[in-house]
């Protein structure tokens, strides 16, 4: 028994208001307060009420994966309508759970168990009825729900109990009481009913560690690396998907004695950052796609100013307001290239929820190191999604710290801010530094600041801003490209960036499972981009693969552009992240039809 | 204002000299047109600062994109010259990341109502303890002289042939309404009482506006010139009570008059004194104090 590895996969499907997220979120604590491991991601539509569609799935393994699952092994429909579409992502004898006495007759056609198919093993429970019985109302349908999942799989009892008090924690005593006895309810009726699938839950893996382990999404990753890298100031503007960053550091920061301040814009946003960043301090703004258009002038302000700041940016649907609850990776091209003029900056895209803390806390080391803006790009699916993940005991972060205006220097030569290096990183004076009094300005300078626009001086002043970016390829604590997989000479590499790196690597090992040989790669640091590891990767695959959540292929341009590599792309714009099986078609068809059939064979 | 004894050059550098305020001035020379207002402002400036005493590594001065926007460079204090329209909110970030810093920002009237107007209600009621020094000269100088949203109606620039047709904005209403804590008005050509202005304006703890009206000498030969500035303006009445917004409301809508002199001053607490107090609620220390004499 103990050598069960459980992978389950359980899908929520339910109306705004059905309480889907809600019952999605007590899963992911429950078991990961047991001790699972857990990935999950929400849907939801843009508007607060209505109708509209939610689904939260959960993957819950006992080992390491990158992504949600392909398939659904449990699919829970809260509401018909909406849960018919999901019926075909149920993998074959997974199971279906289904209201099957909902309050009022179900139209013909459509009711959920009519369209389920051969293999597919249906549950019906009456929700209601449960509910109504075990809390005299109905609106615990929910957690009836959940319960019976508990009860049905034998999941531990306590940990959801634990989960759910904890969820209402700030709420009555009573809707506490009344969500236990739901969830009782239906995990009694769970227990008694015979199961006809062969699911199993084994135990989870190393429970000592497990304890160490926090389950959090890529936004909370990211203020947690904030908080630990010491941020000092954060300004910015609501936005979805990355408005929660804000909101938690609106908590967490004034305890920290840290100052956070929402602005009129984002363009004030990114202006006051700038603004902390030339006075010294650690500061940050978060935003989305079009307040990250709006932020681009003073970006290539602090390119040329040479300002430390760090701007997050969680991409969604575009352009202009776009899909702003569904996901995409569309926004490579204005993290990378945005604004006017040649404003080389730092961009990090963090592949995973711990990538989002690293990225984070580095991301504030770098901006100090290079004196410049650094983005951290992420995207709805990552901003949202959950992981398990470990975190050291003492954070890796460096305290703040820059190379400092030379103490020695003589006192009748004035200070140069930006004084051409060897590396290209100048002694930086703050405000309130003796001494270090100068003007930083967005006009074309000499090295001490005065506005200079001869040829000579605008080359040397470009190369070094340029030039100083170079080491961040070396910056210790961060992986800038990782090769995973096969080594040496592949017939696939599947090459990736941000998100899409848990699904390419998912597609990657099944594809190795047909016998393809293959490898991915993730990108991390796409500006600078670490050229020559992607060009070593480029020369040992025979075919490569670019997948991306957007159109043309942005991240497929940017390396085509600078390696002049022809790659096979990869595009999806569904606003959801990609189909594993899609993507396995895809490496199988690059691979060749007949070599991964031999091979499979 | 009539010279009544000469004065010798060598008399006014003496003076200069030994005024104390060229500590305060670069050694960079100021690329701005002769008789220009804003050589009164950097006099000002410059005399405020010496008198109130403040470490040169204790100033900041931001300015946007204008004819301000060399400012900072003439200055011997930290400098930032920014974007256009994105002085105030980048004072504020300098602000809040230092609280010891005494900010300055400079800045013309269409880098502060034109592009910059959506920050000005902001930085007024949320009371960011910087100051703002608006230079008034109904025009945009640095691009050669077209239409700004202080423009007199009927006034022909290049871009306005057939005559402005925009009714010009009343900023000392508007700063009043937006909840500013200081607001007042100086004239170029009247230099000691604009330094004066400056000195109240840069010791005020809070948002401190000071608007400054001036010609431009060079591409307004006929509007908004000294000499019909130097009819116009009137002190503030004796009377005048600066603690009230009514009162004070009153005298900037009399615009045919441009009165003179601290409108409105009113102590209440800065920004950074709500952010400290959050820290203290959420119960952390915070980091940085506001210091300032």
């Amino acid at each position: 028994m103990n050598s069960v590895q459980t992978d389950v996969q359980i899908a929520v499907c339910g109306s705004a208001g059905d309480g889907t997220i809600a019952v999605g979120d007590i899963l992911k604590r429950a078991m990961a307060r047991a001790g699972y491991r857990v990935i999950a991601f929400d849907e939801y539509p843009a508007e607060i009420r209505g109708f509209g569609k939610c689904i939260a799935r959960t993957r819950i393994t006992t080992g390491q994966v990158y992504s949600m699952k392909p398939k659904t092994d449990v699919l829970v429909a809260l509401n018909d309508g909406h849960a018919i579409p999901h019926v075909s992502e149920v993998r074959d004898f997974g199971a279906v759970i289904y209201d099957s006495a909902p309050i009022a007759a179900v139209q013909e056609g459509w009711h959920v168990s009519g369209h389920l198919r051969p293999g597919h093993l249906p549950y019906g429970l009456p929700m209601r009825e449960i509910s109504e019985q075990s809390t005299s109302a109905n609106r615990s349908r929910n957690i009836v729900a959940l319960g019976f999942v508990a009860g049905l799989y034998r999941l531990p009892r306590q940990a959801f109990i634990e989960a759910i008090t904890e969820k209402f924690r700030t709420k009555a005593e009573e809707v506490t009481k009344t969500n236990v006895a739901a969830f009782n309810a239906g995990y009694e009726r769970g227990g008694e009913t015979y199961r006809f699938d062969k699911l199993e839950f084994g135990p989870p893996a190393r429970r000592a560690r497990s304890s160490l382990s926090t389950m959090m999404t890529g936004n909370h990753a990211i203020v947690r690396g904030c908080l630990e890298a010491g941020i000092e100031t954060f300004f910015g503007y609501p936005i979805t998907p990355a408005t929660s960053i804000m909101e938690r550091l609106a908590v967490e920061m004034p305890k920290h004695g840290a100052r956070l301040l929402q602005t009129e814009d984002e363009i004030a946003a990114i202006s006051a950052t700038i603004g902390a960043g030339f006075a010294g301090a650690r500061s940050a703004t978060a935003t989305s796609g079009p307040g990250f258009a709006l932020m681009t002038e003073m970006m290539g302000l602090g390119v040329m100013a040479e300002v430390p700041a760090v701007i997050f940016v969680s991409q969604r649907g575009g352009p202009s307001t776009g899909m702003p609850t569904k996901t995409e990776q569309s926004d490579l091209n204005i993290a990378v290239f945005g604004g006017h003029g040649d404003a080389k900056r730092i961009v990090l895209a963090p592949t995973n929820v711990e990538g989002c803390w690293r990225c984070a806390g580095r991301a504030f080391e770098m901006a100090e190191a290079y004196q410049v803006p650094v983005v951290v790009l992420v995207d709805l699916y990552l901003s949202n999604r959950y992981e398990t993940v470990v975190f050291p005991d003492t954070p890796p972060f460096l305290p703040k710290s820059w190379k400092p205006m030379h103490r020695d220097r003589q006192a009748d030569l004035p200070y140069r801010r930006f004084e051409l290096t060897t590396d290209g990183v100048s002694p930086r004076a703050v405000p309130g530094d003796v001494g270090g009094v100068h003007t930083a300005t967005g006009l074309e300078h000499n090295e001490f600041g005065r506005p200079n626009d001869l040829s000579d001086m605008h080359l040397q002043m470009t190369e070094k801003r340029h030039g100083k970016l170079n080491a961040a390829l070396k910056h210790p604590g961060i992986t800038v490209c990782k090769r995973f997989g096969d080594t040496g000479k592949v017939d696939v590499g599947v090459l990736t960036w941000g998100s899409t790196f848990g699904e390419a690597l998912e597609a990657t090992i099944l594809a190795r499972e047909d016998g393809i040989r293959c490898a991915a790669m993730k990108v991390v640091m796409l500006s600078p981009l670490p050229v020559r590891p992607i060009l070593r990767f480029l020369n040992d695959c025979k075919v490569v693969v670019v997948p991306e959540l957007n159109y043309e292929g942005q991240f497929a341009n940017l390396i085509s552009g600078a390696l002049g590599r022809p790659v096979k792309r990869f595009n999806r714009v569904t606003g959801k992240p990609i189909d594993v099986i899609q993507l396995l078609q895809a490496i199988r068809g690059a691979a060749g039809k007949r070599k991964w059939r031999k091979s499979a064979a | 204002m009539s010279i009544e004894h000469p004065v010798y050059l060598e008399d006014k550098l003496e003076q200069i000299r030994t005024s104390g305020r060229l500590h305060y001035r670069s050694k960079s020379l100021p690329t701005w047109c002769p008789g220009c207002g804003y050589y009164s402002m950097t006099e000002g400036v410059t005399w405020a600062l010496n008198e109130i005493g403040t470490a040169n590594e204790d100033v900041v001065v931001v300015s946007g994109i204008g004819c301000a926007s060399r400012f900072p460079f003439f200055m011997e204090t930290y400098g930032f010259h920014t974007l256009h329209g994105r002085t105030l909110p980048v004072a504020t970030g300098i602000k809040l990341a230092n609280e010891n810093l005494t900010v300055i920002v400079v800045g013309g009237d269409g880098d502060g109502f034109a592009i910059g107007g959506g920050h000005i209600p902001h930085v007024a009621r949320r009371n960011v303890d910087i100051t703002y020094l608006l230079f008034d000269n109904g025009i945009y100088g640095l691009t050669k002289g077209q239409v700004s949203p202080t423009s007199a109606l009927g006034f022909k620039t290049p871009t306005s042939p057939f005559q402005n047709q925009d009714e010009p904005l009343n900023p000392l209403a508007m700063l009043l309404a937006y909840g500013s804590s200081w607001v007042g008005q100086a004239y170029a050509g009247r230099p000691d009482h604009l330094a004066e202005m400056i000195r109240g304006a840069i010791k005020h703890r809070g948002f401190s506006y000071l608007h400054i009206l001036s010609p431009c000498v060079t591409f307004d030969k006929t509007d908004r010139t000294y000499r019909r500035l130097d009819l116009e303006v009137r002190d503030l009445p004796d009377n005048h009570d600066s603690r009230d917004r009514l009162a004070a409301m009153s005298e900037a809508s009399t615009t045919d008059r441009p009165a003179l002199g601290v409108f409105y001053n009113e102590q209440r607490r800065t920004l950074g004194d709500a952010l400290d107090a959050v820290v203290e609620k959420a119960g952390g220390v915070p980091r940085r104090l506001a210091v300032r004499q």
